[in-house]
């Protein structure tokens, strides 16, 4: 089964300092799926597999999506594939989902970007300002505006406040959120250290009126009760052995059942599968308590219980 | 003895896509050609581009959904699923798709034979960001093999052959 969606890279130039933007469409030109603003893209990168990057691009725009990428040369391999792309390349991606969605019942939304985690701003500011929303993006960067071409018109209207803390010392991000009121819906996309600087702000706000989206995901804290476990895939009814802490995407995998993985962290919702019996233990950080009554993520999901079956 | 049902339907919505995942696009009218499927869809045998496409199915060359389908699933589950999104090339209204295996139909101009039951697909779910497997469980539509093509509209009637 074609897993992917074919796309042709129509566009690639430069957009920012080490940061590479796409246009990418249908091979024939035809609309793409609908996607959600805040909405990631898997691009299948060959040899490594499935590479979130945040779509940038107005989601009413029927026919093309944007992703911007920065080189990070500490990476694990796809942000140096990307910088490699041309107009014209074909590359592959899973349908783009939406983990780091707007909330819809806020009538004020606060955005704090860390350099390219700009991106998925970029979607949002669009569909904010049709709607009328009050809004606005505070960017943090260090080495150069991330996405200039995207940001001039909001900084121009007044929606965006940029931060070179080359310039100027790093601002507090309580300060530039203030106090929460009701209403108020904040949002962080950046570096580790920026969304625990975040999270730590918003500690004592309202559940779920502060959201985040990680760059790459955080490390897995080690689980001294991890156990092993006997793993069924109900539609072939084989089963194998999966040691404590073993990682269940690969005993999945070494069953032969074809799973989809990207972040490989639990943030990025790839891997997501169906499961029958036994007691997950989700380590994940996207799934909701009623998803997860059904479902897991493959790969990081563990087990309490002697025996886990799957629906693959 | 059997009773044969009488019944006589029309053809509501038309869509077809040339790839798997891309939205369906409605149409005012599609041409299906005899033994091979609907000009421009995905599933159209020879170039096949859809989800299935690696299981091949000689049987799927024209697919149904009924209308009344999509309105009960907004009264029993609440959940709204438009003509454009349960992927199917024909919805149809006042056809008992799931009397029909085995059967042979006009569709305007056009003579097909139900082959099977469409089954729903997780696919589905992915694509549109609802929760709608459940209820599309043995309500999920007819495929069919075309022997007689021809243009099918918006408004045709579907009767039995």
């Amino acid at each position: 089964m074609p897993r992917h969606i074919t796309l042709t890279v129509a566009e690639a130039r430069e957009a920012g300092p080490g940061i590479r933007h796409l246009t990418l469409r249908d091979p024939d030109g035809w609309p793409l799926p609908k996607v959600r603003p805040g909405a990631h893209l898997d691009l299948q990168v060959p040899g490594l597999g499935g590479r979130s990057y945040s779509l940038c691009g107005d989601p009413l725009v029927a026919d093309a999506w944007e992703v911007a990428v920065k080189l990070e040369p500490q990476s694990r391999g796809g942000s140096a594939w990307v910088h490699g792309l041309e107009q014209g390349a074909t590359v592959e991606a899973a349908m783009p989902r939406c983990t780091f969605p707007l909330a819809a019942e806020a009538t004020r939304h606060v955005m704090i970007a860390g350099g390219i985690g700009v991106t998925p701003f970029l979607a949002m500011a669009p569909v904010l300002e049709r709607q009328g929303a009050d809004w606005h993006l505070h960017v943090l960067y260090r080495a150069g505006q991330p996405c200039p071409q995207a940001l001039a018109p909001w900084i121009a209207a007044g929606r965006v406040t940029c931060h070179d803390s080359t310039r100027a010392r790093r601002p507090d991000l309580a300060a530039l959120l203030g106090a929460h009121m009701p209403g108020l819906q904040a949002y962080c996309c950046g570096p580790l250290a920026m969304l625990e600087g975040f999270e730590a702000a918003t500690a004592a706000w309202p559940e779920g009126s502060a959201r985040i989206e990680h760059f790459t995901p955080p490390p897995l804290p080690s689980d001294p009760s991890a156990r092993p476990y006997r793993l069924e895939l109900a539609r072939s009814g084989v089963s194998d052995e999966v040691e404590a802490g073993g990682s269940l995407l690969a005993a999945l995998r070494a069953l032969g059942a074809k799973v989809d993985a990207s972040c490989e962290g639990g943030i990025c919702g790839a891997c997501e599968i169906r499961w029958l019996e036994g007691e997950p233990v989700h380590r994940d950080l996207i799934l909701t308590p009623e998803r997860r009554k059904t479902h897991l993520m493959a790969c990081v999901a563990q087990c309490a219980s002697d025996r886990l079956v799957v629906e693959l | 003895m059997p009773t044969e049902i009488s019944w006589t339907g029309q053809v509501e919505h038309l869509h077809i896509t040339a790839r798997a995942f891309l939205p369906m696009q409605p149409q005012q009218q599609i041409k299906l050609i005899a033994g091979e499927g609907i000009e421009g869809d995905r599933y159209r045998i020879g170039v096949e581009q859809g989800f299935y496409s690696e299981k091949p199915e000689e049987g799927r060359q024209v697919t149904l959904f009924e209308a009344e389908v999509l309105e009960t699933i907004l009264r029993d589950y609440k959940i709204e699923l438009l003509p454009v999104e349960h992927r199917r090339n024909i919805t149809t209204r006042g056809v008992p798709l799931n009397w029909l295996v085995g059967k042979r139909f006009h569709i305007g101009e056009c003579l097909v034979e139900a082959t099977r039951l469409s089954v729903p697909c997780r696919h589905i779910e992915e694509i549109l960001e609802k929760q709608v497997f459940n209820s599309m469980v043995h309500r999920s539509g007819l495929n069919c093999r075309i022997l007689e093509g021809g243009t099918v509209r918006i408004g045709d009637s579907i009767r039995p052959a």
